[in-house]
Parts: structure tokens; C-alpha cells; sequence
């Protein structure tokens, strides 16, 4: 299925979308480029790719205006490029609905390990409470009627608050999450700034389902939220 | 001293009291010698002084004084309070009501003359705080502007080094990969001859153009540090604008470059190296900004002022009117569309920059037009014809 998924890469930097274009040719993938975000609405509308790479700092349509303008029509993965230090930008991006990104300067491996769980993220079936009811992911098995839940086989209590964001986590495994989308999703839209809540219930749930110190599935990406990787 | 013994608060009453007094010790043993107008006036003055000193309540205790000094021993009896003609007590009464007169108005006017003076020191004091608080602001400001500035520059230089970064960093990982052999995840890495050779490529021109930045800041924190030193010789322009156009050659063959220079152009004394970076700076600048297949003309002619004109002219969009002075300015570039971003892909945003300080340092002058019928983007700087007499040689930053 990745063999021929088409990826549409947009940046104003030539060399950068020759560069990604051979890298990604290389892999299989078939590619095309646009220099603003104005063409890369125009190509993705005629070529309708599966997944979409961007950089944020773009003249006339900026990557921000070209991650909104798609979101209104579709919702195709998008992995926003950007330098450290464009925090507030990349939050921005995610928070309109860029699924994940990859700060510049890069190595191949790295983008093409985003691109293949973006693909897969897209490609798995949803996630439907109406119709399952138990979700198994990786290392977590979940029954979403009993509200149990099994971390490695074994048995893991949960609050309420806390079984909700495990929850959330796992229908978004592998994206990363801003913390607004996180309290939007969680306590809803009063709470889009208290982000010490997050931070105490990311703590207790940390404390009951990693194995040490350095989180494994729970991933903080810092100054913009988490990621959630389920393990094998 | 003397002010603030005036200030006590008894002082005015002493005052009107001793003043009196020595005007009666004064003048008593006259009496029959004096008339009674003088009398009357010199005891005015008391008055008037007390008046001016002290106020309105010891002026009045002056008036009373005098008067009954004046009627004591100086009005006919003497030393009784009588008074035995007619004449005399009207004398007395226009002298009462003449000191009071005198000893409110002059009061009067002291206190408006001490409002006034209090007022305008108010003002003086509250004009002062204003300015010391704008003046605070303003500081404030200027280090908010300077930090907004910095932070700017930073990103500008940032991006600059990220972006040739970047592309180095995929293609080399993309090259090691398959030099690996091995398999990406599920992905084998395919390249053929045609990719591999595209990927070396691009590290070298991304390496290039790291160099190129590099380079270019270099030069412009000289020249902001004042220490561009020129090797001037004579030279012939048409061979300056030939070098340029030469290194210029690859990024103008989608473009028709003509050259148009006056017959009888004289040798300048300038440092060839660093005018020809100017040309190539400009000629390069119009390549970029204008459309594939426009021309780009080198204009160099001689002005009646002991100066060579040049100028490189494309027939882009131009550059808005406003924005003319702003891309001189260090990491400002133009847009296709005559915009200015940060974030224009080509160049290092240093070229006019580079170019101003170089002309600047020749004692030129550099600035922006539109090209023929309004259209377009003309460049023009100036350069003195010079003489032998113009500084000699120095450390050439140009050209090294």
C-alpha cells in the first residue's frame, strides 16, 4: 500500500523539494512538489495525495493558511517542517490539524518514520465505540464497557479523568497532541489553559502504566504537548 | 539666610512695628523741618515694604501704626491724638486709606506673583517627570525594537543556515542508507545512478551556498565594523562589468543581458574587485526577481560632476516605493510580487546590504528607481572618477 502512496511535499526552498523528492522516490513513494501553500492546494485538489508534508514559513499562503485551507476539505495526514523555535507556530499548525512534524535540519529516516505512521494512522479502520468494544493496541488492552484495563497483561486501576485520557491517547496513537487539544478533548473548552491539570493527570497515568523514569508511551514533546506510542 | 528670616512667621509684624518706629525716631526730631506729605509718604513706604515682604495682615498693622504715628508726632497738637485743623484729618484719612490700598494691592500682587512663580515650577516640575517618563518609555522602546530586531536576525540567520542544512542532512542520510545497503524499516532504499548523482549535487550546491552566507557575513560585519579597506587602482568600468557578468553567466541564461555604456567612459580609481561584487550583487538580484526570458540592461555613463554612474535594470515587478530604502537593509529581500519577506528562499538577504557598504566606502551613493515606462527595477549607484590623491591601498576585503 506504501509502496506507491503518493506524497505531496510543499516548501519555497527548490533544493529541499529535489531532496525529498529523490529521498522519497527512493523509498518507493511517488512524489510531487509545489512552492506555496496556493499551488499545493491546486496540486493536492488535482492529484489527490495520501499524505502531506509542508513547511510553515512560506510566502503568500503560509503552511499555516495551507494547513487550514486543507483541513476545510479533507483530511489527508499533514506533517508540518519547521525550525526549533517556530513553538508557537507548530502548536498553531497542529492545533488547526496537522497531524505531526519534523524539525529542520532532519535526516531521511526520521521524516520517513513519520510518513509511515501517519500512512498507517490513515489506513487503519476507525476506531468506532459504537461498534467495539474493546480496543488492543500495542501493549494496552482495554474493554471500553467494563472499563478495564490491561498495561503488559496485567490489571491497571484507573480514574475516570485518567481512563479517558488513555483513551483519547490510544485512538491517536503516534500524533502528536497539543495540550489544548488534549483539555478540549478531556475537560472540554473552559479548560483550554489550565494546562497543570494535564500535567497532574499525565503524571498519575504515567505512574501507573510506564515501567520507569524515562516515559515510553507516553512521550512529551516540549512546548507542545504528547505523543502517545502504544509499544510493540 | 535673610529669605528665611523674612518667612518666620513673626517677622512681618516686627517688621511693621520696627519700620514704623524707625521712620518716627528718623524723622520726630524734623517735625517742624518736614511736612506732613512727606511724612505721610515715607510712612507709605513702610507700608509698601511690609506689603511686599511679609503680606496683607502686616501691611495693615504698618497702616494703623502709621497712622497713629503720623497724628502723634506729626499732626498739630503734637504727641496727642487730636487732631486741631480740618485739613489735617482729611491728610489723615487719605493717608489711612491710601497705605491700606497700597499695603492690600502690593500684597496682593506678591501672593499672585508667588502663585504664579509656584505655578510654573509645578509646571516646570511635571514637564520635567513627563520627559524623564517618555524619555524612560522611549529607552524601553528602543530595547524593545532593538530585541524585536535581534530576534529578526537571529530567525533570518537561522533559517539561512537550516535550510542548505537540511537538504544536506536528507540527501547525505538518504546516500548512507543505501551505502548501508539495508533496509529503512519496511522501505529498501532504490537509487539510481541518476538520484545518487542528484543527491551529491545537491550537497555540494547546498555546501556552496552555506559558504556563500557564510562569506557574506563575514563581509557585512566588516563593513559595519568600519573595516572595509579598498585597493583602489584605475580601472576601466566596461572591464568591471564584463568580470561581473562573467561570474554572472550561469544564472543569466534564461535572461538577454545587454550592456550599454557610454563611448568615452574615463578609468575610475576604484577597488575592481569590490565594485564588480556590486554588478554581480545587482545582475544576480535581477535574475531572481524577474521573469525567465526579460532583459537585464548594465547602464554606466559619465556625469558632469566628476562622478560614473552605473546602473543594472531589470523588468520585473519592481519594488514598491516604500520599501526601496528597506532593502538595503540587512535580510530584507524582495518578493516576485515586490513584497519584502524574511523568508524569501533565494540569496542570503545580504547582497544590497554588502553592495551599499562597498559603494558608501567609495564615497558613492546607491538607491532604487523604477525601470523605463515606470516598470521594472533599476538600480543606480554613483563613484567618484577619482584621483591620485585618494586614500591609498589598504587590507582588500574583496577578491581575497
Amino acid at each position: 500500500m506504501n509502496d506507491r502512496a503518493r506524497i505531496l511535499v510543499i516548501d519555497d526552498e527548490p533544493q529541499l523539494i529535489r531532496v525529498l523528492r529523490t529521498g522519497l522516490k527512493s523509498r518507493g513513494y511517488d512524489v510531487r512538489g509545489a512552492s506555496d501553500g496556493e499551488s499545493g492546494l491546486e496540486t493536492f485538489s488535482d492529484w489527490h495525495p495520501d499524505l502531506v508534508i509542508t513547511d510553515l514559513a512560506m510566502p503568500n499562503v503560509d503552511g499555516l493558511e495551507f494547513c487550514r485551507r486543507l483541513r476545510a476539505i479533507s483530511q489527508v495526514p499533514i506533517i508540518v517542517l519547521s525550525a526549533k523555535g517556530e513553538e508557537k507556530t507548530k502548536v498553531e499548525a497542529l492545533d488547526i490539524g496537522a497531524d505531526d512534524f519534523v524539525t529542520k535540519p532532519f535526516g531521511i529516516d526520521e521524516l520517513l518514520a513519520r510518513i509511515r505512521a501517519s500512512l498507517r494512522r490513515a489506513n487503519a479502520p476507525p476506531i468506532s465505540e459504537a461498534t467495539q468494544v474493546t480496543l488492543d493496541v500495542g501493549d494496552f488492552q482495554v474493554n471500553l464497557e467494563s472499563r478495564q484495563v490491561k498495561v503488559r497483561g496485567t490489571d491497571v486501576h484507573l480514574t475516570p479523568k485518567e481512563f479517558d485520557l488513555l483513551i483519547y491517547f490510544i485512538k491517536h496513537s503516534g500524533k502528536v497532541l497539543t495540550h489544548r487539544t488534549l483539555l478540549a478533548a478531556i475537560w472540554g473548552g473552559n479548560y483550554l489553559e489550565q494546562n497543570e491539570y494535564l500535567r497532574v493527570f499525565i503524571g498519575n497515568l504515567r505512574k501507573k502504566i510506564e515501567l520507569e523514569a524515562t516515559p515510553r508511551y507516553i512521550v512529551t514533546e516540549p512546548w507542545i504537548g504528547y505523543r502517545f506510542d502504544p509499544g510493540s | 539666610m535673610l529669605p528665611r528670616m523674612l518667612n518666620l512667621r513673626w517677622s512681618g509684624y516686627v517688621g511693621a512695628v520696627g519700620g514704623t518706629a524707625l521712620i518716627t525716631a528718623v524723622l520726630a526730631p524734623f517735625q517742624q523741618q518736614v511736612n506732613s506729605t512727606t511724612v505721610a509718604l515715607t510712612f507709605l513706604l513702610v507700608v509698601l515694604f511690609v506689603a511686599l515682604f511679609w503680606g496683607s495682615r502686616p501691611a495693615l498693622v504698618a497702616s494703623v501704626l502709621g497712622m497713629f504715628c503720623f497724628n502723634f508726632f506729626f499732626l498739630p497738637p503734637l504727641y496727642t491724638l487730636t487732631i486741631a485743623h480740618a485739613e489735617n484729618w482729611v491728610a489723615l484719612i487719605v493717608f489711612f486709606t491710601t497705605a491700606l490700598a497700597v499695603g492690600q494691592l502690593s500684597a496682593r500682587a506678591k501672593q499672585r506673583a508667588e502663585e504664579a512663580e509656584s505655578r510654573k515650577c509645578e509646571a516646570e516640575s511635571l514637564y520635567t517627570q513627563l520627559q524623564a517618563a517618555f524619555e524612560r518609555e522611549s529607552e524601553a522602546e528602543a530595547v524593545k525594537r532593538s530585541e524585536r530586531l535581534k530576534s529578526a536576525l537571529l530567525d533570518a540567520v537561522t533559517h539561512d543556515l537550516r535550510t542548505p542544512l537540511t537538504a544536506i542532512k536528507a540527501s547525505i542520510t538518504t546516500l548512507i542508507d543505501e551505502a548501508r545497503g539495508q533496509s529503512v524499516g519496511i522501505q529498501s532504499v532504490t537509487l539510481d545512478s541518476e538520484s545518487r548523482f542528484e543527491m551529491l549535487e545537491i550537497i555540494d550546491e547546498e555546501s556552496d551556498r552555506l559558504n556563500r552566507f557564510i562569506s557574506d557575513l563575514i563581509d557585512l560585519a566588516r563593513i559595519e565594523a568600519g573595516e572595509l579597506r579598498l585597493r583602489r587602482r584605475w580601472g576601466a568600468v566596461d572591464e568591471i562589468i564584463s568580470t561581473a557578468l562573467t561570474r554572472a553567466k550561469s544564472l543569466t541564461t534564461n535572461h538577454n543581458v545587454e550592456v550599454k555604456t557610454e563611448k568615452e567612459l574615463p578609468v575610475v580609481r576604484v577597488d575592481a574587485n569590490a565594485v564588480s561584487e556590486v554588478v554581480y550583487t545587482l545582475v544576480d538580484n535581477a535574475a531572481k526577481y524577474a521573469p525567465p526570458g526579460s532583459s537585464i540592461v548594465i547602464y554606466a555613463r559619465r556625469d558632469p560632476v566628476g562622478m560614473v554612474t552605473m546602473a543594472v535594470e531589470d523588468e520585473g515587478t519592481g519594488i514598491d516605493r516604500h520599501m526601496r530604502d528597506r532593502v538595503f537593509d540587512k535580510f530584507f529581500r524582495a518578493t516576485r510580487n515586490g513584497d519584502v519577506s524574511t523568508h524569501q528562499p533565494s540569496g542570503t538577504g545580504m547582497g544590497l546590504a554588502i553592495a551599499k557598504g562597498i559603494v558608501e566606502a567609495h564615497e558613492g551613493k546607491i538607491w532604487i528607481e523604477s525601470g523605463r515606462n515606470g516598470k521594472g527595477t533599476r538600480v543606480v549607484f554613483t563613484l567618484p572618477i577619482g584621483d591620485d590623491d585618494a586614500p591609498q591601498d589598504g587590507k582588500a576585503v574583496f577578491g581575497l
